[in-house]
């Protein structure tokens, strides 16, 4: 996947691109509206990543800008302003996701996984992790062609593993991911527990491998070897 | 003061006519003395009768010695043969010589109707004053109860200010010049609060803004950090222990972030939000863990209503008090909600508070429980509600802890 990052915070942007990299995405970064611009007007993009605040201009002008070009293109914008309305106007001219500042990289890789399956196979799409088959679109897990039956939680779960394969996911990661901002956290690290002890009894007696390590003090790690 | 002129201009003029009228009577009443004895006299002339005397044109003459009499005013009684009885007199005594004898001579004056007339006058003159002072006491009543009206909507004002109003903050005219300085003080002196107030706000809220973006910075290298293999555990721990404290202050910079914006009225739109239909949905998404904790759940919500609000802040309100009342909830417990036109009920077992209920609604109080806690929940959900205007109270009931928000305040 192609990858546009507009972020004036270079060491913020440097993070962005070093994790996404990492999967194989082509990534490239910009620090300010007008080299975003352009940018879009030479290059093909599948993704773009936006901050809202910009140096020298507004995110959400730019996402204007670039549904008159393409209409598939997926947008994720970031933004230290969490205000509804902006949310909510972003959302309008076509970004596909919001993100506050601070976010977890896992949580925009999650979110740049799902634009990507989107834009690339359309409806019909389907995750395959060895024996692990995943239908997004209509929230179906299979281990080796057996269907196991998820919670809505414990898919989330599982697609935000496979989506961030061979990585340590934090548990404050996981629990932004699964219930968003504004929660009082305290016992959402005793949910993903609860959540991630089910998913793996669910995984294990359909004969699927012990994927998920537990990184003590830390978080979990879908393991691929 | 004008009015009080007034009354006073009114009274004298009153006075002189009522006066002029006594005055009018009493002559009258002399004339028409004069009348009766002039026909007294007549008569008497025609029937040669024995002369009578005008008692008030009485002279006694009296030829006298020795010593000589002073020259004196006194008053006397004596008998008035029209009237049959005793009347006070005035009298002069004076001495005369008429052709070297001496005589004392008394004249007499009436005091009858003049004493009469000074009692009229008297009586006039108190029921006059009387008069005035019931006035003056019905303007002055009046007149200080508008002046003391300012007063008292000063002093309701004032308590009832609020410095996070966004209302302007203005006070009555007053026609007493010291309740009208003393409103101009507290008026200048409320907004210079007003504004100190704001600009903390603002600086408050700036600096949490421009936290966001090294906090992003923070958080995404320690992310990339952890995930290069190539540490030893001990390094792991440490970067992991950073990593959770970032966090931390990044979620809580977030929520002070909100409650500064539900103060702030920043969200100001509204619709009807149906809260039943909000609550199953975040039953169900926790539903995995009322199961791990195997909490008994009875609702009892009439699915019709809908509460004027901002849908987003009802999801946080509702969130935050299941959320509340699964945590501090018992393995194998309960969890009640109940849901009317009036109020919302969310109960949950548990034991007894160990501290007052009134600060659980306090910024940054947790039960020292669980440390990943903000201790925010319940205050963003008590600031949520005083938007409203709705009610959110706290009761231990047959052991359980009730929540209880009123929509509407009695």
């Amino acid at each position: 996947m192609k990858i546009l990052i507009v972020e004036d915070e270079k060491p913020l942007s440097d993070s962005m691109v070093e994790y996404l990299a990492e999967e194989g995405h082509m990534c490239e970064a910009v620090y300010n509206y007008f080299d975003a611009v352009e940018k879009i007007g030479m290059y093909q993009y599948d993704c773009i990543v936006v901050d809202i605040n910009l140096p020298d201009g507004n995110g959400l002008d730019l996402i204007r800008l670039i549904k008159k070009q393409s209409i598939t293109l997926g947008i994720i914008i970031i933004s230290a302003l969490n205000s509804l309305e902006n949310r909510i106007e972003g959302l309008e001219i076509g970004a596909d996701h919001y993100l506050t500042k601070p976010f977890h990289l896992a949580e925009l890789m999650a979110h740049l996984k799902s634009i990507n399956r989107r834009i690339s196979y359309g409806g019909n799409n389907q995750i395959i992790v060895n024996e692990i088959r995943l239908i997004p679109d209509e929230h179906k897990a299979f281990v080796h062609e057996q269907e196991i039956i998820l919670t809505k939680k414990e898919y989330e779960l599982l697609l935000f593993f496979i989506s961030n394969k061979n990585r340590v996911i934090t548990k404050a990661g996981l629990a932004e991911y699964l219930w968003g901002d504004y929660m009082d956290l305290a016992d959402s690290y005793d949910f993903i527990y609860t959540h991630i002890k089910n998913l793996r009894r669910k995984l294990l007696k359909k004969g699927c491998e012990d994927y998920i390590k537990t990184i003590y003090g830390l978080g979990y790690k879908f393991e691929l070897s | 003061m004008a009015i009080s002129l007034f009354v006073f201009l009114i009274g004298m003029v009153a006075f002189y006519f009522m006066l002029r009228q006594q005055v009018d009577q009493n002559i009258n009443l002399e004339l028409k003395k004069r009348e009766i004895s002039l026909t007294k006299e007549f008569d008497a002339a025609h029937s040669s009768a024995k002369q009578t005397v005008n008692l008030s044109d009485t002279i006694i003459i009296t030829p006298i010695f020795q010593p000589r009499p002073l020259e004196q005013y006194s008053d006397t009684l004596l008998f008035n043969q029209e009237t049959n009885q005793y009347e006070l007199y005035r009298q002069l005594g004076f001495v005369k010589t008429i052709q070297n004898h001496d005589y004392y001579i008394q004249v007499f004056k009436p005091l009858e109707e003049t004493d009469r007339l000074i009692i009229r006058i008297v009586i006039l003159m108190n029921l006059l004053i009387i008069m005035i002072i019931v006035t003056l006491i019905i303007v002055n009543r009046h007149s200080s109860r508008q002046d003391w009206k300012v007063f008292y909507d000063t002093i309701t004002k004032i308590r009832n200010y609020d410095v996070n109003s966004h209302e302007h903050f203005s006070l009555q005219h007053s026609d007493i010049k010291e309740f009208d300085d003393l409103n101009r003080v507290l008026v200048s002196m409320t907004e210079r609060i007003k504004s100190d107030y704001l600009n903390l706000k603002e600086y408050i809220e700036n600096a949490s803004h421009e936290i966001q973006t090294p906090l992003a910075i923070i958080n995404s290298k320690m992310e990339l950090l952890l995930q290069s293999g190539d540490m030893k555990e001990k390094q792991y721990k440490t970067v992991a222990d950073a990593y959770e404290a970032s966090n931390r202050l990044s979620r809580l910079n977030k929520t002070l972030i909100l409650l500064a914006k539900i103060e702030n009225r920043q969200f100001p739109e509204s619709k009807p939000v149906n809260p039943s239909i909000m609550i199953n949905h975040q039953l169900e998404s926790l539903e995995d863990l009322i199961h791990a904790k195997k909490i008994k759940v009875t609702k009892q919500m009439d699915n019709e209503i809908t509460v004027p609000m901002n849908p987003y802040l009802a999801e946080i309100l509702l969130v935050n008090l299941i959320k509340n009342a699964l945590r501090h909830n018992i393995t194998g417990g309960e969890l009640k909600i109940e849901l009317t036109k009036e109020s919302l009920r969310i109960a949950n077992s548990g034991p007894e508070l160990q501290f007052h209920p009134e600060i659980l609604f306090k910024r940054f109080h947790t039960s020292s429980t669980s440390p990943e806690s903000l201790g925010l929940g319940l205050s963003i959900v008590e600031k949520i509600c005083t938007m409203y205007g709705f009610k959110v109270s706290y009761s231990y009931q047959n052991s359980m802890h009730v929540m209880q928000v009123d929509f509407y305040k009695a």
